[in-house]
């Protein structure tokens, strides 16, 4: 079963009502291929198994033959009748595996390309995110389709969004599900007493990470002992004799079978297990060390039958084992989290897996000598009063940038272009520089930065007061306009139509520049024209706005102008620069002969 | 800060101070300076503890002349370690403000389980054999055989301690046990009889009660404790339940089997020293007939727990007559099994006082009170003759000659109940015969009568009259603290209807209605995907808690909890508990959020914290009450109502009450916390039973919460952990403050608190 690719026989309908063509069918890891017996016929297929969302079928005994239907993610589905109910499981179970298997490998990043070939899926995510945002969509098309963005600069600038629809499965790693396995219920074929169990390899990892010795079990027993269905027949031939309760019978039936007896005793791994960890327990919470501490608790010493101690039946308590110790012993691995990290194929591999990751964890657990240090630090945390004190150090959560890519991808799509036309534009800098001498010359600026401050401040501090006094006037003044209701803002007392323009023109105003900007410094002729391009649609929007502000009727106008000032002020800016930009470049552009298209 | 109380400069490591502590500290001051004890009721969450020591400490700094000695009591080894660590706090400070002269040494004290650093010895399963264990290596005669044959082990940290003598000091400081452990391993020395040592020249110590309340314990560990002492008792709620276990004994078929066992080992012990080393047991004899004085003089590690509450006299009289000879005292003891085996074969339940027991025993076996009185020591002595080491076999001998020095000593107080079977399982026979205490003041007397102030402190000493009478003392200050507080932090509900409109209740013949069940089901269900973080539950008793969870598992309601929170749960196993509890703690951490399932009386809800985000919400189900038709309890009661004149069901509210009101008071630990506590039983609205809740409790209980259906409780939950969430002003505005600065207190003075508070 752990081969990579199954081979039945099987017909393929298109519909439930199908005849359905007799042929092939051959699962790999990646397609499915379905070959019809006779080549004219025109049932053949060729799907690729990351478009199979799912899968059903027939259940055995059942009226129905044995189905197994595949959908895909368009909804569509692809129906095949096999010849036996075995041929069926096989696939099933094929199908099953590859299926999990896709939904946790993540996807290989892909870096997008200026030509990219985008897949079918790429786009439709695209198409998807376009219809859901009538904002971006409007962007779209505003500047892609008339050509002032290509569709790669747009897109680029938003991958985070592409990226988070794409990964979202395969971001988080999953834990162990919160309901026990006590859970699995049979299912019953209603004619026999037979039950019959459905053991996922994602069940086995969670009964051996709950059960050490039934994970040691495994490993020693199968399969030169006994096989694995054996295995686990008397596994849950245990379970069963644990549920009921009767702690007699399981002794009977353990002192017959041995193997059987290790499933019902007690776990010997869990309880040294639990020695050791007790021992790195908080300490104002170790009820162990009262236990040791307290001489009340010598046999028969105290108030022995109160009623408020419980009465066990003392005989076969090698064979009890309570709810409550399956509930803590569950709830304390889906704490600890998943440790293993493989593809979950079949019972053997999972043992295997889990057997190296204990292993890890208990040398990780040898070191013990530095956990004293945390108890403590537990103990005084513990015992503080926090609001009798200023609190000595802030609650402030560091920064943490979970994907730079947000912040600099932009710069990335440039620095891709360059790529291209390096050999035509600039001469490269040939840099030998060991990551030393770089570290030591970035150590060297940034202390002289922090000494005599930034000789060349982002913004002039006369610019920025000016800049402050302009919005504290504006504010001001509106402030004595509106009046005192401080929920109403400017825009809504505008017109519906107008203001929508404005937001508009605001949003595309920003993705303009902040295309533009990252621009710069032009090194490539594609970012030239781009700049050109850029440009243009930016010295059309100007106009725009001044058409704006003499539609809007006069006791609106100043307000709509103030709105419409920063934005002109940031166009200008961008134009200014430009322009200054041409200037200088034209100015060099006679000692260079291979200047830029 | 630092501050001035009266005549004593109180430094206190914080920069403010809850009004509150500030008058604790005068009522404590108060009680100093009387020379008397005190009983104080302050609600948890307002920093009992550390008001506590940074008055004691600075009362004592400033009186260099004659400085107090502190014997804080705590119920459990991690309060200990938790106090130790406040004080460690404060010590710090005062160092800090006072230079070297503030120095103080601060120890904890705990059994060689949790002191020992002997990697062999430790690998014991539990205290008696760590205990034996120790023994096997360190008794003197093992020692004395060790010098002459090198192969006898002895412990080398033992050894060092005792090759270092007087200079095996510990420098000043404040040592937890695990400093001790640190402190003794870094040396080479026994952290363990190095404590003991150091406990007569200790500043502070901080042990457990039973190190006190004990007889067996205390007079080898709090022997020399100066009259000059305060000696505070933490979470005293249920001390007067501690003193009776410390003198009730029962005896089982299994211990008279064991003792059976104990006492034909020593007859072959008897025998082998007479072949081989007569002249040990004629000089016992010799010892014997001078009296048992001489017993202070053993080797420190030859000590065991000592005999029960003896007066001074008894220890000065020789041992009489007929048990002096090894043969014949264990005749009489053999003579003492027969009978006890004898009066265990009952069909009926028997009850009788000491005194008629006492006499039937004289008349049967022949054996007289005075005998009786002096088993224990004589055992004792017996077991150092015979140099047995391996003392964790000889435990159900111990109990038995307990049981008859108890019996021998006490006419009045007790009684003496043999059961043929457990009331709750009457086809399995299990004999039993209890001897039980009823009168708590019996184990505390001594402690009164030897110190100077005993203080007597919790968080619900409610009603604040009724334990000078169970406890037999008179108080010179008994106040009761209420909590003033910034915002209403706590928010307590009684639930009494389900979310069907049926009342919820545990009592008897409602708790097993599966109808009550699920609405306990229900409200849990509903509270976990409302609730932040974690979420305590008490139950009335284990037996409840099994079968309700297992309900609850079968219903597929457990399973909907889990998938809001991680389900853990309290055990009768120790270790499984703790464990579960770390897990819990780490749940809460992680924010993944969880709940614990716990049980009134049980371990956990007597010593564990659930503060801040490790408890948002407590739900007791059912009102804890004790198990009524318990023929020790019966008992007791009787005695109650004849003695002090406290009506049955008075007392049995009364310790329901404070047990419900200590599982609850776990949620909350400074006024910057917040939680909910739900009591759900429809018993709790009768106004009987509520009004015997603490006074901090029934303050912010509002009528509107008093009759509450799981759909309104749940309302109110959101609306309140909505509040919560906002931020406020810590130090409680201007016309009532909650918070107190230094400046705030110079201004005021003395007195004008008072005024504030109240």
């Amino acid at each position: 079963m752990a081969s990579g690719h199954v081979t039945k026989r099987a017909k393929y309908k298109t519909t439930i009502k199908d005849p359905g063509t007799p042929g092939t069918l051959r699962m790999t890891l990646e397609k499915i291929l379905f070959v019809p017996h006779n080549p004219k016929s025109a049932g053949k297929l060729d799907v690729e198994f990351r478009f199979i969302k799912g899968q059903k079928h027939t259940k055995e005994g059942s009226s129905k033959p044995p189905w197994l239907n595949l959908t895909n993610n368009q909804n569509g589905s692809f129906i095949f009748e096999f010849e036996n109910y075995s041929d069926l499981q096989d696939c099933r179970d094929f199908v099953g595996k590859v299926l999990a298997k896709s939904g946790e490998v993540s996807e290989k990043p892909t870096v997008t390309y200026p030509d990219e070939q985008l897949s079918a899926a790429e786009m439709e995510l695209r198409i998807k995110l376009l219809r859901e945002d009538s904002e971006l969509q409007k962007l779209h098309k505003q500047f892609v389709l008339s050509g002032v963005l290509t569709e790669a600069e747009f897109w680029a600038t938003r991958k985070k969004l592409l990226d988070r629809e794409a990964n979202k499965k395969t971001k988080q790693r999953l834990g162990f599900k919160s309901a026990m396995i006590s859970d699995i219920k049979p299912s019953t074929d209603g004619r026999t007493n037979k039950v019959t169990f459905n053991l996922t390899p994602e069940i086995i990892l969670q009964i051996f990470a709950e059960k050490p010795a039934v994970h040691r079990a495994f490993l020693t027993y199968v399969p030169n002992k006994m096989s694995e269905r054996d295995f686990w027949t008397k596994y849950f031939r245990a379970e069963y004799l644990h549920s009921t309760k009767n702690s007699v019978a399981a002794a009977a039936e353990a002192a017959e079978d041995e193997e059987l007896a290790v499933f019902l005793k007690q776990d010997d791994i869990l309880a040294s297990e639990s020695r050791s960890k007790i021992r790195r327990v908080d300490p104002t919470l170790d009820m162990d060390a009262d236990e040791g501490d307290d001489y009340t608790h010598l046999p028969d010493h105290g108030i022995f039958r109160d009623g408020s101690k419980e009465v066990t039946e003392s005989e076969n308590e090698l064979y009890r084992r309570t709810l409550s110790q399956d509930i803590n012993r569950h709830a304390a691995v889906v704490l600890e989290g998943r440790a293993v990290d493989v593809e979950l194929e079949d019972t053997r591999s999972v043992a295997e897996a889990l057997a190296r990751s204990k292993q890890e964890s208990s040398t990780k657990g040898e070191s013990y000598g530095d956990t004293s240090r945390e108890r403590l630090d537990r103990v005084s945390r513990m015992t503080e009063i926090e609001d009798l004190q200023a609190p000595n150090n802030l609650p402030l959560a560091p920064l943490c940038i979970k994907d730079p890519r947000d912040y600099f991808d932009s710069q990335q799509v440039n620095a891709l272009r360059t790529s291209g036309d390096e050999l035509a534009g600039t001469e490269q800098i040939k840099c030998s520089l060991s990551s030393q001498e770089v570290y030591g010359s970035l150590r060297e600026s940034i202390s002289v930065i922090k000494a005599m401050g930034l000789k060349d401040p982002i913004v002039k501090p006369e610019v920025a007061h000016q800049v402050f006094d302009a919005l504290t006037q504006s504010i001001s003044t509106t402030k004595y306009n509106i009046g005192k209701n401080p929920q109403e803002s400017v825009l809504d007392r505008l017109p519906k139509k107008i203001k929508e323009e404005l937001l508009h023109h605001w949003t595309s105003i920003l993705e303009l520049l902040r295309h533009f900007w990252a621009s710069y410094p032009i090194t490539t002729s594609y970012l030239y024209t781009k700049v050109n391009r850029l440009k243009d649609a930016m010295s059309h929007i100007y106009p725009q706005l001044e058409e704006i502000k003499g539609s809007v009727p006069s006791d609106l106008r100043h307000q709509v102008s103030l709105l419409i000032r920063p934005m002109h002020q940031a166009l200008d800016a961008a134009i200014q620069h430009y322009e200054a930009d041409m200037q200088k470049r034209s100015a060099r552009s006679g000692e260079r002969p291979n200047g830029y298209a | 800060m630092k501050f001035q109380i009266e005549d004593v400069t109180v430094y206190f490591p914080y920069d403010h101070i809850y009004p509150e502590q500030y008058s604790y500290m005068i009522e404590l001051k108060r009680a100093l300076d009387a020379k008397g004890h005190c009983l104080l009721e302050m609600p948890t969450g307002t920093g009992k503890t550390i008001a506590l020591l940074s008055l004691i400490t600075s009362y004592s700094l400033s009186k260099p002349q004659s400085p107090i000695k502190l014997i804080y009591c705590t119920r459990t080894v991690h309060e200990m370690e938790k106090t130790l660590a406040e004080l460690k706090l404060l010590h710090n400070y005062q160092i800090k403000h006072l230079g070297p002269q503030a120095r103080i040494l601060a120890i904890g004290l705990s059994s060689r389980k949790n002191l020992c650093v002997n990697p062999t010895v430790l690998a014991a399963e539990n205290r008696d054999s760590v205990d034996a264990g120790c023994r096997k290596l360190t008794a003197s005669w093992v020692r004395a055989m060790a010098a002459e044959n090198p192969n006898v082990p002895t412990c080398q940290f033992f050894e060092n301690y005792e090759k270092a003598a007087s200079a095996a000091v510990l420098p000043p400081g404040v040592y937890t046990l695990q400093d001790l452990r640190a402190f003794g391993k870094e040396k080479g020395w026994c952290p363990y009889f190095l404590a003991r040592h150091m406990v007569q020249f200790a500043n502070v110590v901080v042990y457990s009660y039973q190190y006190l309340l004990d007889p067996k314990v205390a007079g080898i560990i709090s022997k020399e404790m100066q009259k000059e002492s305060v000696v505070v008792f933490d979470e005293a709620h249920n001390i007067d339940n501690v003193c009776i276990e410390a003198l009730s004994v029962s005896v089982r078929r299994q211990t008279l089997e064991g003792a059976t066992r104990n006492l034909n080992r020593i007859s072959q012990e008897i025998d082998r020293f007479k072949a081989t080393d007569a002249s040990r047991l004629r000089s016992e004899y010799n010892r014997l007939v001078e009296g048992l004085a001489l017993r202070g003089n053993l080797p420190i590690t030859d000590t065991w727990l000592s005999n029960p509450a003896l007066p001074d006299d008894i220890l000065k009289e020789a041992v009489p007559g007929n048990i002096r000879r090894a043969e014949h005292f264990l005749h009489v003891l053999r003579r003492l099994v027969q009978y006890l085996r004898g009066r265990l074969e009952t069909d009926n339940v028997e009850k009788e006082s000491p005194v008629g027991f006492v006499a039937s025993i004289s008349s049967h076996a022949g054996i007289d009170q005075k005998t009786l009185k002096f088993c224990y020591d004589r055992l004792h002595s017996l077991m150092l003759t015979l140099e047995i080491t391996d003392t964790d076999e000889f435990l159900h001998i111990q109990t038995i000659c307990d049981f008859a020095t108890l019996i021998g000593t006490y006419a009045r107080g007790f009684s003496i109940i043999i059961e043929p079977f457990d009331e709750r399982m009457p086809h399995i026979p299990d004999p039993v015969l209890q001897l039980s205490c009823h009168d708590a003041s019996l184990a505390i007397k001594p402690v009164f009568d030897r110190f100077q102030s005993v203080v007597i402190t919790s968080g619900t000493l409610s009603p604040i009259d009724l334990y000078p009478r169970l406890l037999n003392f008179h108080p010179v200050v008994s106040r009761s603290f209420t909590m003033s507080l910034t915002r209403d932090c706590i928010c307590p509900m009684v639930l009494t209807r389900g979310s069907d409109q049926l009342p919820v209740s545990t009592k008897f013949d409602m708790r097993s209605d599966p109808g009550v069940v699920r609405n306990y089901g229900k409200l849990l269900l509903e509270m976990v995907s409302v609730v932040p973080d974690g979420i305590v539950c008490f139950f009335v008793s284990y037996s409840y808690m099994d079968g309700i969870i297992n309900t609850w598992n079968d219903s597929g309601i457990l399973k909907e909890i889990m998938q809001h929170k991680l389900v853990f749960i309290e055990t009768q196993d120790v270790v499984e508990t703790t464990l579960a509890l770390d897990n819990y703690r780490r749940a809460c951490d992680c924010g993944r959020g969880a709940v614990f399932f716990s049980v009134a009386r049980g371990k956990v809800a007597e010593g564990i914290d659930f503060d801040r985000h490790y408890g948002r919400l407590v739900i007791m189900f059912g009102v804890p009450f004790q198990y009524t038709l318990s023929k020790i309890l019966l008992a007791r009661l009787e005695y109650l109502r004849d003695t002090f004149q406290i009506k049955e069901g008075d007392f049995l509210t009364f310790d329901a009450l404070r047990q419900a009101a200590q599982c609850v008071g776990r949620v909350i630990r400074s006024k910057a916390d917040y939680g909910m506590m739900i009591f759900a039983d429809k018993r709790y609205s009768r106004h009987d039973k509520r009004s015997k809740l603490p006074s901090w409790i029934l303050s912010h209980l509002r009528d509107a919460n008093l009759n509450l259906s799981t759909d309104m409780a749940l309302h109110i939950a959101r609306e309140f952990l909505r509040k919560m969430a906002q931020p406020y002003d810590k130090t409680g505005g201007s016309d009532r403050k909650t918070l107190l600065s230094q400046e705030d207190l110079e201004k005021m003075g003395d007195g004008s608190v008072h005024e504030m508070l109240y």
